[in-house]
């Protein structure tokens, strides 16, 4: 049947799309990976091995800034007008939680990448194309002395870059879903998991040599801490919805039982992504056992949870707003 | 003087022509499948007690617009008689407006990718004195549209004799498109 008005369809736009998805993964990951490599750079950091960094470090700083940069490419390729993105830069609402996400990142990006310059100092040292960039590492160095001082401000920009993704998304009083304190410190949480995940399967794909099983073990508890706080987080935010009424009760119930999004969330993030982690925890990896192979898979199930839960709430909270 | 612009949408008057829509599409050259306005028609009720409600579904205009405070690069702003408008030079396409409105008001143009809305046609007839083009063409006057603070307006006299409503008033963005609603048809209430 037509209707007497013409068309619906720039209603049923799903305006944030898999990018903004991805970005959001990617945003929390790199900021949890490094939030993870200074904790144990500070706190797990053997002092007498002098010549080479836990493979936690290394893995965090490698991840960092390529997280980052590929999940802002990515923003930017969303714009509908690409070329256009400058004006980010240079025009600001200090009201906007973007404008202050792009402060945030404006900070936080080369600062990962001079963390990375000067964890893999001998790297790019030793390597052809990359000691043409020694001179700016060695330059970087010569500040050396307020190394910890600029490793604290990098800490507490990661938080806002993990934390500002869902403030982002709870500025809309429009989708029930986005609408609700509880969405910042939930991706704060799943950010980090995904950073121990993360820094816990590059380094030990990659960083082999430098592996410190100590440092693993604590991250493992850590992060089986933080999935113990995302549980009741994601409780608390359909509660939340649930009791608000109206729409947000309309919306939350619909999210939890309608079609693909409600099999996503239940199967792929709460199975997959929290429950299983925590399985392995108490089974596999009980008594602080160190089995590669299932550390190996407890992290890619924890990353398979951060982006399922990431792209869970960017459509589903779209899709599902409790409107009529 | 700051005006006080008010348009309301008499759902009584309205018969559902949509003269409105197409002037609005001519006026303002809006692509095909997008709308920045049109009256929406919706069928109550189990035959044969029926009745049909007409609602108006466009920017609202705000005085609290949700879509300024999230516009990163201030390209959504507001003139100084609060009428919310689009800068096209500083937007950079984000959609974060049309994702914060919670009137569905705000398109992505898909031939210029800028954000578009309603504007009231302030630039192009408001700020000249005339009126917005869906008000001009409105055959049975259910668009009514002027400055409330002017007591010889015909939008300061409308609003005195009708109970005026305003669009998701719970939400507290204060709009400036009030409608009076459809009393026409069966009664649900």
């Amino acid at each position: 049947m037509n209707n007497v008005w013409g068309s619906m369809a720039q209603y049923d736009v799903i305006n944030w799309p898999w990018p903004i998805a991805v970005y959001l993964f990617l945003a929390g990951a790199s900021a949890g990976s490094i939030i993870i490599a200074l904790l144990v750079k500070w706190n797990r950091h053997d002092k007498e091995v002098a010549t080479i960094w836990d493979a936690m470090v290394k893995a965090g700083a490698l991840i960092s800034p390529l997280t980052i940069i590929i999940g802002l490419i990515l923003l930017i390729l969303d714009l509908g007008k690409p070329l256009s993105f400058y004006w980010l830069l240079i025009s600001y609402n200090f009201e906007s939680v973007m404008t202050l996400g792009v402060i945030a990142l404006f900070l936080y990006t080369p600062l990962s990448l001079v963390f990375t310059a000067l964890i893999f100092e001998d790297v790019i040292k030793k390597n052809a194309l990359l000691s043409m960039l020694y001179p700016v590492v060695s330059y970087i160095k010569s500040y050396s002395k307020y190394a910890k001082k600029i490793e604290y401000v990098l800490f507490f920009l990661a938080l806002i870059v993990g934390a500002y993704t869902g403030f982002l998304l709870s500025a809309n009083m429009s989708i029930p879903m986005w609408n609700s304190p509880i969405l910042p410190i939930l991706f704060l949480a799943s950010g980090i998991s995904a950073g121990i995940a993360g820094n816990i399967l590059v380094g030990m794909l990659f960083f082999k040599s430098s592996i410190n099983k100590e440092s693993i073990k604590y991250l493992l508890m850590l992060d089986l801490r933080v999935i113990m706080l995302e549980i009741p987080l994601l409780l608390l935010l359909f509660v939340g919805m649930f009791y608000a009424g109206g729409a947000a009760k309309v919306s939350a119930i619909q999210a939890l039982s309608v079609g693909n999004w409600a099999l996503v969330f239940w199967v792929g993030v709460i199975a997959v992504g929290l429950v299983s982690p925590v399985v392995i925890a108490l089974t596999a990896l009980k008594n602080h056992d160190y089995k590669v192979k299932f550390i190996l898979f407890n992290s890619v199930v924890v990353l398979i949870g951060v982006i399922l839960l990431r792209f869970y709430i960017v459509y589903a909270g779209q899709i599902f707003t409790g409107a009529l | 003087m700051k005006k006080k612009f008010r348009m309301i949408h008499d759902e009584n008057l309205c018969i559902g022509c949509q003269a409105c829509s197409v002037a609005c599409r001519s006026e303002n050259d809006v692509p095909d499948n997008v709308f920045r306005m049109q009256v929406q028609i919706e069928t109550k009720g189990v035959f044969p007690d029926l009745k049909m409600d007409m609602q108006r579904h466009s920017c609202v205009m705000c005085e609290d617009a949700p879509c300024v405070t999230v516009c990163p690069t201030g390209a959504s702003f507001q003139t100084k008689d609060g009428l919310v408008q689009i800068d096209h030079r500083l937007c950079v396409s984000c959609k974060y407006c049309v994702v914060a409105c919670p009137y569905d008001a705000r398109f992505m143009n898909p031939i210029t990718k800028n954000i578009e809305k309603c504007t009231f046609c302030y630039s192009n007839r408001v700020s000249k004195g005339l009126e917005p083009a869906c008000v001009t063409v409105c055959p049975t006057d259910a668009l009514v549209f002027g400055d409330i603070s002017d007591m010889t307006s015909e939008v300061y006299k409308k609003a005195k004799e009708c109970n005026l409503l305003y669009p998701k008033a719970n939400l507290g963005t204060k709009p400036k498109v009030a409608f009076v609603p459809n009393k026409k048809g069966v009664s649900y209430e």
